[in-house]
C-alpha cells in the first residue's frame, strides 16, 4: 500500500462516517457541522484527483457560503435544541431498508462493469487546473455559462418575491 | 435561438417594469406585447429568419419539432396572459415579478425542448423549476400555498439529484454529455442504471405514476392562476424534454425501456382516472385529470415513432388550450366544488357553452382537438405492433374520464342552484369563444399543426 | 485508484443522502441530505473525468475536462437552489413556526 492508497481509504472512511453522522445527528447544528466536514473530506478527494479548481470552489462555495447560509437559517429559527419530532419508527425502518436495497441493487449492478479495470489518475494530470478549465469554459461552454446567469437572475427575483414583506 | 434570447430579455424587462411602471394595466400590456413579439420571432425562425447567429457548439439544436413546439407553447401562454393575467393581481403585490418569472420559465422551456447536451437539459429543467417553486408559494399568507411550495421544492430538488446521478453514470460510460445516442454494445450496466435514474426523474417532472403523489397537493395548494400555468405549459414542456431525451440518447435501447414505460403509462392512466372520479373539488379533479392526461402523453414516449411526435404536438396544443380555458373560468368562481357550477348555464350561457367545449375536448369527444390527439396517440401505439393491451386499456380509461368531465357539464346545465354571481368582461368572453373556436377547428383540421412539422 | 472504488464511494454517499431524505422530518436536514446527494454526484463526475482523461488524453488533451465543468455547473445551480429553498423554508417558518415536513396529512382534506 502506497501513500495514495492509504490516504484514499482514510479519506473515504472519514467521508462515509461524517455523511452518516449528518443523517444520524439529533441536533440540526451538529448535522450542519458534520456536513461541512463531509465537504472538506470530498475536497480532499478532489486534491487527490488533482482537481485543484474544484477543490477551492468546493471549499469557498459549498463549505464557505452555502453551509454558512444553512447555519444562519438554523440559528435564526433557534432550532438548536433537538426538538425535532420523530417520524414513526416503522417509517424510519422502511426508509433505511429502501435505501439499503437501493445500495445493494446499484452495487450489484455496477460490480462487474466493463470499465472497472480503468483507473482514475491521481496526483497527476493537468485538466483540473484553473487555466485549462477556464479556456474550455469560455470557449466551448460559454453558452451554458451565459444561460446559468438566467438561472441566477430568476433565483434572485424569486428570493426577493418570497422574502419581501408585504 | 430568437425565442431563447427574447424570453430572457423580456424576463429582465418585466423585472425592471415592476418598479418603473406603476400602473398594473401597463405591466400587463407590456407582458402581452412581449409575448406577441416572442411568438412572432419564433414563427420567423420557423421560416428561416434567425436574428441571432450564435455558435452553441452543438449543445442546442433548434429543429422543426422544437420550434413548432415552442410556437404552441407561446400561443398557449399568450392565451393564458389574455385570460388570466388579471387574476394574478389577487395573488400578491409583486405583479411585474410574476411575469418576469413566467418569462424565465419560458426560457427554460425553449431550452428543454431543444437541448442537444445533457448539460442543457439539466439547466433547462432547473430554469423551469426554480421560478415555479416561487410561483407556487407566492400566496405568502396562505398556509396551503406555503406547504405546497415547500413540498414541491423538496421533491423537485430530490428528483434533480436523481437526474444528476443518471447523467453522471451515463457520462462514465460514454465520456460525453452530447445526446448523440448510445452506440456502445453490449450496453454497459452504467448506461442502464443511468437511464433508469433519468427515467424516474423525468417521470417525476411529468407527474407520471408512481411518482405523481406530489401533483394533487401542489396543484391544489398553489394559487389557481399559477396552477393553470404549471399544469399545462410546464407539463408539456417536460414531456417534450422526456421525448427528446429518450429519442436522441436512448433511442437505440428502445427494446429495453419499452416495457417499463408501458407499465408506467398504464399505472398513470389507472390512478389518474380512478382517483379523479372521487374528487369533490373541481380544482383537485383537474389536478388528477392532468395526471390522467399525462398517461395519454406517456403513450407517445412509449411509441416513439413519427405518429407519436405528431401526436404529442397535437396533444400539447389540445390539452394546454382546453385546460387554460377551464382554469380561467374556474378562477372566476368563489366555490371550487362541483356544486359551485350549479345552474351556471342559466347565469352565464356563453361561458357555460365554451366550458362545455373545453371539457368535451379533454374527454376526447369527436369534433374536438382532444379526440384527434387521443386518436393519434392510439394510432402511434398500435403502429408499434406491441403491447396492444395498452391501447385497449387507454380506450377504457378514456371512457372512465368521460364520467368526471360530464359531472361538471351536468352541474352546469341540469342542476338547480342559486348560482354564484360572477362578472366577466366582454374581452374575456370573446377570448374564450375564440379559444373554443380554435379547439373545434383543430379537431377538424389537425393538419394546421402537423403541416408545419414537414413543410 | 481504480474507478470502481470511486463509484462505490459516491453511491454510498448518494444512498446515505436518500436515506436521510426518507427518514428525517426537519425540512432543513432533508435539504442538507439533498446537498449530500449532489456532492456524491460531483465526486463521481470528477473521478470519471480523470478516468476519461487517462484513457483518451494521449489523443485529445482536453478529454475529460467537460466532467469537471459539469461539476462547476452543478455548484452554480445548487447555490441558486439553496437561496430559493431557504427562502421558502423561512417563509413557512414565519407562518407556522415549525419546519416539520409532516404536512402530508394537513394538505389532504
Amino acid at each position: 500500500m502506497n501513500i495514495t492508497q492509504i490516504l484514499f481509504w482514510f479519506l473515504s472512511a472519514l467521508t462515509v462516517f461524517s455523511a452518516l453522522m449528518v443523517v444520524v445527528s439529533k441536533n440540526p447544528v451538529y448535522s450542519v457541522l458534520w456536513l461541512i466536514f463531509t465537504f472538506f473530506c470530498i475536497s480532499g478527494h478532489y486534491i487527490m484527483l488533482n482537481a485543484q479548481f474544484l477543490f477551492i470552489v468546493n471549499i469557498i462555495v459549498y463549505a464557505g457560503a452555502i453551509m454558512v447560509l444553512f447555519l444562519f437559517v438554523i440559528m435564526l429559527m433557534n432550532l438548536n435544541q433537538s426538538s425535532e419530532p420523530k417520524k414513526h419508527r416503522w417509517l424510519r425502518m422502511a426508509g433505511v431498508v429502501a435505501g439499503g436495497c437501493l445500495l445493494l441493487v446499484l452495487v450489484a449492478a455496477l460490480k462487474n462493469i466493463d470499465i472497472k479495470k480503468q483507473v482514475a489518475e491521481t496526483n497527476t494530470g493537468d485538466i483540473g487546473l484553473i487555466g485549462n478549465l477556464g479556456k474550455v469554459l469560455f470557449n466551448q461552454y460559454v453558452v451554458p455559462f451565459e444561460i446559468s446567469s438566467i438561472l441566477f437572475l430568476s433565483a434572485m427575483v424569486g428570493t426577493v418575491v418570497i422574502g419581501k414583506k408585504e | 435561438m430568437n425565442a431563447l434570447l427574447l424570453t430572457a430579455v423580456f424576463g429582465v424587462i418585466m423585472m425592471l417594469s415592476s418598479f418603473l411602471l406603476t400602473s398594473k394595466t401597463a405591466i400587463r400590456g407590456l407582458a402581452v406585447s412581449g409575448m406577441v413579439i416572442v411568438l412572432a420571432a419564433n414563427v420567423l425562425e420557423m421560416m428561416g429568419i434567425v436574428f441571432f447567429k450564435i455558435d452553441t457548439k452543438d449543445m442546442i439544436a433548434f429543429d422543426r419539432f422544437s420550434l413548432l413546439f415552442n410556437s404552441i407553447v407561446f400561443i398557449s401562454t399568450l392565451v393564458y396572459f389574455l385570460l388570466s393575467a388579471r387574476d394574478m393581481e389577487k395573488v400578491g403585490i409583486n405583479y411585474g415579478e410574476y411575469f418576469a418569472l413566467i418569462f424565465f420559465v419560458l426560457c427554460g422551456v425553449t431550452l428543454s425542448s431543444s437541448f442537444h447536451s445533457l448539460l442543457i437539459l439539466f439547466l433547462g429543467i432547473e430554469i423551469i423549476s426554480i421560478p415555479l417553486y416561487i410561483l407556487t408559494g407566492s400566496d405568502k399568507r396562505n398556509l396551503k400555498s406555503n406547504e405546497a411550495s415547500l413540498k414541491y421544492f423538496l421533491l423537485g430538488a430530490f428528483s434533480t439529484g436523481l437526474m444528476l446521478m443518471g447523467i453522471a453514470l451515463i457520462y462514465g460510460a460514454t465520456g460525453t454529455f452530447s445526446t448523440n445516442g448510445i452506440t456502445t454494445s453490449p450496453t454497459s450496466a452504467l448506461v442502464i442504471a443511468g437511464m433508469l435514474l433519468l427515467m424516474f426523474s423525468m417521470a417525476f417532472k411529468v407527474s407520471a405514476a408512481p411518482f405523481h403523489f406530489w401533483t394533487p397537493d401542489v396543484y391544489d395548494g398553489a394559487p389557481t392562476v399559477f396552477t393553470s400555468f404549471m399544469a399545462t405549459i410546464v407539463k408539456v414542456a417536460a414531456f417534450i424534454a422526456f421525448m427528446r431525451l429518450f429519442n436522441d440518447e436512448f433511442g437505440s435501447l428502445q427494446s429495453r425501456w419499452q416495457l417499463l414505460i408501458a407499465l408506467i403509462t398504464a399505472i398513470t392512466l389507472f390512478i389518474g382516472n380512478i382517483t379523479a372520479v372521487f374528487q369533490q373539488s373541481v380544482k383537485r379533479m383537474l389536478a388528477y385529470s392532468s395526471i390522467s392526461q399525462a398517461g395519454f402523453m406517456m403513450m407517445a414516449i412509449f411509441a416513439m415513432n413519427a405518429d407519436a411526435r405528431e401526436g404529442l404536438l397535437l396533444y400539447s396544443a389540445a390539452y394546454c388550450l382546453a385546460t387554460i380555458g377551464i382554469f380561467a373560468v374556474l378562477m372566476k368562481l368563489k366555490d371550487y366544488s362541483f356544486d359551485g357550477f350549479n345552474a351556471f348555464a342559466k347565469q352565464q350561457p356563453l361561458l357555460a357553452a365554451t366550458t362545455t367545449i373545453f371539457l368535451l375536448s379533454l374527454a376526447g369527444i369527436p369534433l374536438t382537438a382532444g379526440f384527434l390527439s387521443k386518436f393519434w396517440m392510439i394510432k402511434a401505439v398500435a403502429g408499434t405492433g406491441k403491447y396492444l393491451w395498452l391501447v385497449i386499456f387507454a380506450v377504457l380509461m378514456a371512457v372512465v374520464s368521460v364520467y368526471y368531465y360530464f359531472r361538471v357539464i351536468q352541474a352546469m346545465y341540469f342542476k338547480e342552484g342559486d348560482g354564484q354571481t360572477i362578472e366577466a368582461s366582454l374581452p374575456f368572453k370573446w377570448t374564450l369563444v375564440l379559444l373554443a373556436g380554435i379547439i373545434v377547428l383543430l379537431g377538424v383540421f389537425p393538419n394546421w399543426i402537423i403541416y408545419w412539422l414537414y413543410f | 485508484m481504480p474507478i470502481n472504488y470511486y463509484i462505490f464511494l459516491s453511491i454510498a454517499l448518494f444512498v446515505i443522502g436518500i436515506v436521510g431524505v426518507l427518514t428525517r422530518r426537519n425540512a432543513i436536514i432533508i435539504f442538507m441530505c439533498i446537498e449530500l446527494m449532489l456532492n456524491a454526484v460531483n465526486l463521481m463526475l470528477v473521478a470519471f473525468s480523470k478516468m476519461h482523461h487517462l484513457a483518451k488524453g494521449a489523443t485529445d488533451a482536453t478529454a475529460g475536462i467537460d466532467g469537471q465543468l459539469f461539476v462547476f455547473f452543478i455548484m452554480v445551480v445548487a447555490a441558486a437552489e439553496v437561496s430559493v429553498g431557504l427562502a421558502i423554508i423561512v417563509m413557512m417558518y414565519r407562518n407556522i413556526h415549525s419546519v416539520d415536513v409532516n404536512f402530508l396529512n394537513r394538505l389532504k382534506h
